[in-house]
Order: C-alpha cells, then sequence, then structure tokens
C-alpha cells in the first residue's frame, strides 16, 4: 500500500545574512491511510519547517528545497504547478493552527470566515454552491466539533468565544472542505488543560468517524501518547528515531528520545520525587485576602461591575517552603502572587510578610530584600535593548551599592546561575529561552532576598531546559535557605517540585497541604478533574491517576462547547 | 509564522548590529541616500573652500555678469546681480542644515520626554500632555508658522522658533505610542519591583527602546524641515537677503522665468536633492532598524 503521505530524504537550507544553514536533514517521514503519526520535538528541532514544507507555506526565498520530496497520494507536491497544487489545500491536505485566537480576524464573524473558506475551496476546484447549501454545510460541519449552537456560533465574533470553542471553529474550519489528512501544529497547548484533554479527544474521535489521517506536530510527549499508533522523534532537523507508540514509549532507543522522556515530571508512580521537609516558623501569611476588579464601562468611566478575582484566601507559607499555587488560567493565581509581591493592593484581609502587614512595608528598600519576583516569560521581563550587566545591576543600584561592589557582585551573580562571565555584555535576543529565565532569576537574587515568587518560570521553556533551571533552583535554595511561592499550571513539575501547594479554582483555594496528600488523595472535584486531564507517558501513570464523574466533571468546568448567555 | 522567520543566525557570530548593516547594504536606495545625505553635509561644511566664488555668498554685485546662462565659468549659471549660483547652493546648503539641526535640536527632546512621560504616568499627566498635543497638530502648520514669523519679525532665528514650536508634536506622539506598548511588558513591573525610580525607568528602561524609531523620524524629518523653512523664505518670512537661502533664492530666481529658468530651477533642484536624499536614508534606516511609524 503507498502511503497517503510520503516525504522522501527531504533537505531544506536557509539562506540569510549571506549565509546558509540547512535546517532538515534527510527527513523521511510518511503517513498512512487512517494512520494517526506524531512528530515530536523541542522548539527549533525543525517541526514547523516539516509542515510548512508539506502545506506549502515554507517563505522561499530564505527557504530552499535542497533535495527530497514530498509525494501526497502519488502525486509529487514539490513539482505541481501552483494551481493544482491550491486545489490540494483544504480539499487534500488540511490545517489545524496552534493559537486559537491569532487565526482569526477579529472583525470578521466566524460564519463569514467559514463562508470564505468554503467558496474559495469551491473557486479552486470548480464548483459553485447557493448560500443556502454553504450555510447548511458549515453547520453540519460545527456539529461535527460539538458545537449544537452552530446558528449562534456563526454570528459570533471571535472574541466572543472561549478558548476552547474557538480551537473548535478551528478544527471545523479544517474540515470544510473534506480533507484526507489533517495537520495539526500543537492542537490545544495554548489552553488549559481540561481544554485541551476536551480538544484531543475531539481529534482523536474526527480521525476515526471521518476516516482522516492526522499528522500530529507537537513538544508535549504525553499528548503524543493519546494521540498517535506512530511516532517520530526530531532533533535539531534529523529524524533521530521513529516506530510505534508501544516501541517509542515502552523502549526508546536514541539517546536523545531517552532524555526526552526522562525529563518529563511524572505524575504518579515510582519515578516521582517526594520533595520532603517541613518549613519552619510562618513567613508568608495570607488571611483573608480577597481582591476584587471594578469594570468600568459607558460614560465618564462609571464602575459598571466587579470581579472577584480572589475571593477569601487564608495560606500560610513557611520558611524553607516551596510552596505552589495551582489553578488554571482565570484562577486568580497570578493576581495573588502580585498581591503578596505589594504590586496589588487587597479589597478585603491581610498579607504578612515576616509577621509585618503590607502597608508601609510593601516597596521599601527593606521589603525588596525579602521577596522578590521571578516572571513567566524572560522575553518580556528583560529589557531588549539592555545588557545583561545593565539589567543585573538595577536592584543592586537602587538598594544603595556603589558601582565597584555593583561589577563584583554581577560576576558573582552569572556564576550562580551557571552563565559565563562574557555574557555580562550581552542583550538578551543573543541568549536562548533558558539562558534568559536565568539571567532573570539572577536579578531576583541579587539583593538576597529570602522568598522568591515564582510565576510559571519554566512555563515558556522546553522540557528539556525546563529540568536543568528546577536543578539550577533546588541547589540555590539549599545554597541560600530560599522560600520558593511557586505559581505554575503544570501540576506534574509541582508535583515533583514543591513539598506544599494549594488548589485555586475560581478565586477560591479548595484544596491545600502537603503535596503527596493532594495528588494521592485529591478530596475537591476540581481537583479531580485537573489531575485527570493531564496527559501522562505511561500507563502505570494512567492507571493512578484519579477518576471523576461526568457529574462532577460538569460541576466544576465550563464546558467548551456552549455559549454561555449573556 | 515567527519559528521559521526566526531561525537564529546570532549564534553564526552575526551581531545585530551585522545583520541590520547587512540589510542595509543589501538596499541601494538607501546607500544612495547615505552618499546623497554626506554630499550636502560636506557641501556646507566646506562650503568656503570647494564654491568657485566665495564672494557670491555675501552682498557681492557684477553687473556685467548678470543673468549668464550655466557655462564652464559658471556652472549653474548668475542670479540677477551676476553672483555665482552654486556658489550660493553651497552656502545655501549651510542654512538649511543649520536650521534641521536648530530645529531638530529643540523639538526632538522635548518631544520625546513629553511623550515619554505621557505614556509611563498615564492619567492627568497624559490627558494633559497629548490633548495639548492634539490642539497643536489641529492648527494648519504653515499658516502659523506665518503667524509666528510676522509677529516676531521675519529672520532665520524666529523662522527656527516658529517651525520648533510645531515640529515637536509628532514626536510626542510617536513616543508616546510606543511607551503604551511597552508598558504591557514585563521588564516595566520587573524594574518598579527592583526599586527602580521614576527617571530611571523613563530614561534608561523605556528610552532605549525608542532610539531607533526616533532616529528614523528625525532622518525622515529633517527633509520636511527644509522644505519647510525654504517655504517661509519663499514666501520672505524667513532668511533675508543678501544671506542666500535656497527658498529665498527660488523666490528671487522665480520673478526671471521662464527665460532666465536656472536662478530657480537650479536652487529648487538643490532642495529637492537633498529632500530626496535624507528620505531615502529614513526608508532605508527605517528597514534597517525595522521600526513602525
Amino acid at each position: 500500500m503507498t502511503p497517503l503521505l510520503d516525504i522522501h530524504d527531504l533537505c531544506i537550507g536557509f539562506r540569510a545574512y549571506g549565509q546558509h544553514r540547512r535546517i532538515l536533514h534527510n527527513v523521511n517521514l510518511h503517513v498512512n491511510e487512517g494512520e494517526r503519526v506524531s512528530l515530536i520535538g523541542q522548539s527549533g528541532s525543525g517541526k514547523t519547517v516539516t509542515m510548512r514544507s508539506i502545506i506549502g507555506t515554507l517563505p522561499m526565498p530564505p527557504g530552499q528545497i535542497e533535495q527530497g520530496s514530498i509525494t501526497y497520494d502519488g502525486r509529487s507536491l514539490l513539482d505541481l504547478n501552483k494551481r493544482d497544487r491550491n486545489q490540494l489545500k483544504g480539499s487534500g491536505i488540511s490545517i489545524v493552527l496552534q493559537d486559537p485566537m491569532l487565526s482569526f480576524n477579529p472583525v470578521l464573524t466566524i460564519g463569514r470566515q467559514m463562508d470564505d473558506i468554503i467558496r474559495f475551496g469551491d473557486i479552486r476546484t470548480g464548483r459553485s454552491r447557493r448560500i443556502q447549501d454553504r450555510h447548511a454545510h458549515m453547520i453540519d460541519t460545527l456539529q461535527k466539533v460539538q458545537l449544537k449552537d452552530g446558528e449562534r456560533v456563526l454570528n459570533s465574533y471571535p472574541m466572543m468565544l472561549s478558548g476552547g470553542m474557538r480551537q473548535r471553529v478551528l478544527i471545523a474550519m479544517a474540515l470544510l472542505n473534506k480533507p484526507r489528512l489533517l495537520v495539526a501544529d500543537e492542537p490545544g497547548t495554548a489552553l488549559d488543560v481540561t481544554t485541551q484533554a476536551e480538544i484531543l479527544a475531539l481529534l482523536n474521535r474526527l480521525v476515526t468517524n471521518e476516516g482522516l489521517s492526522l499528522l500530529l506536530i507537537t513538544h508535549n510527549l504525553g499528548v503524543v501518547r493519546e494521540m498517535a499508533d506512530r511516532v517520530y522523534v526530531m532533533e535539531r532537523g534529523h529524524i533521530v528515531e521513529t516506530g510505534t507508540r508501544d516501541q517509542i514509549f515502552a523502549a526508546p532507543k536514541h539517546a536523545y528520545t531517552k532524555k526526552l522522556m526522562a525529563a518529563v515530571p511524572p505524575l504518579y508512580g515510582a519515578s516521582v520525587k517526594t520533595t520532603h521537609h517541613e518549613g519552619l516558623k510562618p513567613i508568608v501569611t495570607l488571611q483573608s485576602v480577597t481582591k476584587d476588579f471594578e469594570t468600568r464601562s459607558g460614560w465618564l468611566n462609571r464602575v459598571s461591575g466587579r470581579f472577584r478575582a480572589v475571593d477569601d484566601v487564608s495560606l500560610t507559607v513557611r520558611q524553607g517552603d516551596i510552596f505552589g499555587i495551582a489553578g488554571e488560567s482565570g484562577s486568580g493565581k497570578t493576581t495573588l502572587a502580585k498581591t503578596i509581591m505589594g504590586l496589588i493592593k487587597p479589597s478585603a484581609g491581610e498579607v504578612l510578610i515576616d509577621g509585618r502587614p503590607l502597608d508601609g512595608f510593601a516597596g521599601s528598600q527593606e521589603f525588596r530584600k525579602h521577596i522578590q519576583i521571578v516572571y513567566q516569560n524572560p522575553g518580556s521581563s528583560l529589557n531588549p535593548r539592555r545588557t545583561i550587566a545593565q539589567q543585573l545591576s538595577v536592584p543592586l543600584k537602587f538598594t544603595g551599592s556603589d558601582s565597584a561592589a555593583i561589577g563584583g557582585r554581577i560576576r558573582d551573580l552569572l556564576e550562580l546561575v551557571d552563565l559565563p562571565q562574557s555574557y555580562a555584555n550581552m542583550y538578551p535576543h543573543e541568549l536562548s529561552g533558558g539562558q534568559k529565565q536565568r539571567v532573570a532569576i539572577a536579578r531576583a537574587l541579587s539583593v538576597n532576598p529570602r522568598i522568591l515568587v515564582l510565576d510559571e518560570p519554566t512555563s515558556a521553556l522546553d522540557v528539556l531546559v525546563q529540568s536543568t533551571v528546577i536543578d539550577l533552583l533546588h541547589r540555590l535554595r539549599r545554597e541560600f535557605d530560599l522560600t520558593y511561592i511557586f505559581i505554575s499550571h503544570d501540576l506534574s513539575l509541582m508535583r515533583n517540585f514543591c513539598n506544599r501547594a494549594a488548589i485555586m479554582w475560581r478565586g477560591k483555594v479548595v484544596e491545600t497541604g502537603q503535596i503527596s496528600e493532594i495528588f494521592d488523595h485529591p478530596s475537591h472535584p476540581y481537583t479531580r478533574a485537573l489531575l485527570s486531564a493531564i496527559p501522562v507517558i505511561s500507563a502505570e501513570e494512567d492507571a493512578l491517576k484519579p477518576s471523576i464523574t461526568k457529574e462532577e466533571r460538569a460541576a466544576v468546568l465550563a464546558t467548551s462547547t456552549q455559549l454561555e448567555d449573556t | 509564522m515567527s519559528a521559521v522567520q526566526d531561525i537564529n543566525f546570532a549564534s553564526h557570530g552575526l551581531s545585530a548590529r551585522q545583520m541590520a548593516f547587512y540589510r542595509f547594504r543589501r538596499n541601494p536606495l538607501a546607500v544612495i541616500g547615505a552618499l546623497i545625505v554626506l554630499s550636502v553635509i560636506f557641501a556646507a561644511l566646506l562650503a568656503p573652500w570647494i564654491a568657485p566664488s566665495p564672494e557670491s555668498a555675501g552682498s557681492f554685485v557684477d553687473f556685467r555678469n548678470r543673468h549668464s546662462p550655466p557655462s564652464w565659468d559658471n556652472l549653474m549659471g548668475t542670479d540677477n546681480v551676476g553672483r555665482d549660483v552654486l556658489s550660493r547652493v553651497l552656502f545655501g546648503y549651510r542654512i538649511s542644515l543649520g536650521l534641521v539641526v536648530g530645529v531638530l535640536g529643540v523639538a526632538v527632546p522635548l518631544g520625546v520626554v513629553l511623550g515619554l512621560m505621557a505614556g509611563y504616568f498615564g492619567g492627568w499627566t497624559e490627558t494633559i500632555i497629548m490633548r495639548f498635543t492634539d490642539i497643536m497638530l489641529a492648527l494648519p502648520p504653515l499658516a502659523m508658522a506665518l503667524a509666528i514669523t510676522a509677529v516676531l519679525s521675519p529672520n532665520l532665528i524666529n523662522a527656527m522658533i516658529a517651525i520648533t514650536l510645531l515640529w515637536w508634536t509628532w514626536h510626542t506622539r510617536l513616543i508616546y505610542r510606543i511607551v503604551k506598548a511597552q508598558m504591557n511588558e514585563d521588564y516595566i513591573e520587573a524594574a518598579r519591583v527592583a526599586g527602580a525610580s521614576h527617571i530611571h525607568i523613563l530614561f534608561r528602561e523605556l528610552l532605549p527602546n525608542c532610539v531607533s524609531a526616533v532616529a528614523v523620524k528625525i532622518s525622515l524629518d529633517a527633509g520636511f524641515v527644509i522644505l519647510f523653512g525654504a517655504a517661509l523664505s519663499f514666501l520672505g518670512l524667513g532668511v533675508q537677503p543678501p544671506t542666500p537661502d535656497l527658498g529665498t533664492m527660488v523666490a528671487t530666481g522665480s520673478e526671471y522665468l521662464p527665460e532666465m529658468w536656472w536662478q530657480a530651477v537650479m536652487p529648487g533642484l538643490a532642495i529637492l536633492y537633498a529632500i530626496l536624499g535624507f528620505n531615502l536614508l529614513g526608508d532605508g534606516l527605517r528597514d534597517m532598524l525595522d521600526v513602525e511609524l
């Protein structure tokens, strides 16, 4: 049987700034009819270049196909003329993009954007349909992605839909012209884990029901395990390993695959590392902290409503703790972190740092020597136009160090986070993501704080880089006797990193305690829903995940299939 | 989109500066613009030494030679009192560039500081600065400049003051927009958490992120300031004779059109040449530094 899609010996190079660089090296990959294939690799491995060469959106120049062929259904894609190739778009090969927000035009209704896809598809294949037929077809397709409220969805603008619904609409758009091969680029990764689970289940069902073939491109091994029959592992433009899903997960052969597997923090089972240590005296205390945000609108910006972001939260973090705060987007965890940092004033309740209330203390020099923060995205938290040394010097300068002392301290700090001294005069864009995050950690440590608030410090990083940053954080904690408040949506990571945790849901803390207690005996249905949705990389972990009934799940999670009545 | 285009060439030993310079070099128009601007600057600086007849810059008269067409002796011909037009054009560039430096030297810092403050502090500061800017932008610029110079008595300094008063607004708007976008970035909050002062955040954190946009804007502005100054002089409200100014020369020369065309056309072409240079350079810088205006 000839495969539906066959990439043979593909080499792609890029030429820019008078230099040449090969991005793909002799890539061989095929997808059979009805098969689900995953291409896994870290950022920069070449998986996006591979995808774009398949759908024909590789920018050329600077890109250049130097060798090899891509065959779809017996026809060589690289030799087709533009017209024939365009005909395959949507009807032969279709794509589901990663970011459900950026993929829509915000000023057109969903209906208009879907209709365009059908009309242009029809023009390419030389058909014409009446508007009523197209409309019926759109409603049908939305049914397939479980959006029953089709009529209302079509009349909505993208911003009116939730993230999960937008992802569903994107999938529906890919299905409109009845493709045979669906290429999905990181589907659902921009969404919360519970929504992602729904999207993955939907894709799986579509592949079976519609007889599609799926090429899934992702960096998440857990997703691959749930979504693939066969797996390709890509590293720096090379396919380093391929095999059936069970082969790859049960017995990875290549060193890189093994490294990748080992870097994924396990959720359950024997390999989980439990951080056992008891914190000492309380260092951060929250007493019924509540934060309301006012929404303003209309004439003269009057207050039109209130939104409670943090609702009556009481917590105690002890000295030496690695205290996790988990929750999905909108659960209030970042607001809580900013309240602890004194950046947001609580509407009610009190935050005590080392027994002292924040009023009058927050923002002082002494306060800054108590508590510092590391942000999620070092690309945003480092100033792109300032050298590393300049950025590291800021906290020192404003706590009264003189310039001679600052120079010495910067050298110490770079050494502390394992960066070479030569980086002092570089700009952030010359560093990789992991290195940038090390600089951000060094900056937070520069004034010797006792507490670090870590706001999703590794979520922008690849899993291999993540594990090195986590190791660094462990080492620093031991060396300087630090207390961490670790905010994350990644529960697997939290399980292995923290000793205590709190789970937040809609502004409230629904569960708090020892990390092993929360994971082994989750009491709140939301915790169970969250844990059961996490894609894991072994059957053993799957078996240990808490189970949850449909009713319980529906009670705590907003569905991504229906429009809210507003 | 970005994943493919952001392939990291830094690891090949190219610094950001080298990549920017590469983009500039690959843009022939930008290089031509830079060469034109350099030639104008050299002409202005070296005018007393390279002008064929330096005395033509003053109130020199040579009535035997008046209205002579372009020839090997007078490449651009002579004017109504027999002065060499080429020499006067070279000296005229001194006035034009002096105007550019004077106007932008005051208007740009003023506009940038106001823009930084409006974007960073927000609230009332923003409302007052930006609404005042809007009012200034609503006034027709040439009419305003005419009114100001007419009141203050027409000369080069007053023309400079008039143009400056109108020019800072564009920089305020540009910087304001950039700062507003940067305010969402975490590095501003990180600087606050680190205890940085307002002055530090304004001039050390935000200003470096505005520099490339301002550089491009200055380059594009320079041409317009020359044009604006020439327009004022043409209307008799700028530089007064006998000082050689391109706008004044076009005005006097236009009386002898079309027969003795060179007296108006040559200084006109000189204005065109300088503006073209600055605009090409500005466009090149914009591509090179990758900024949106």
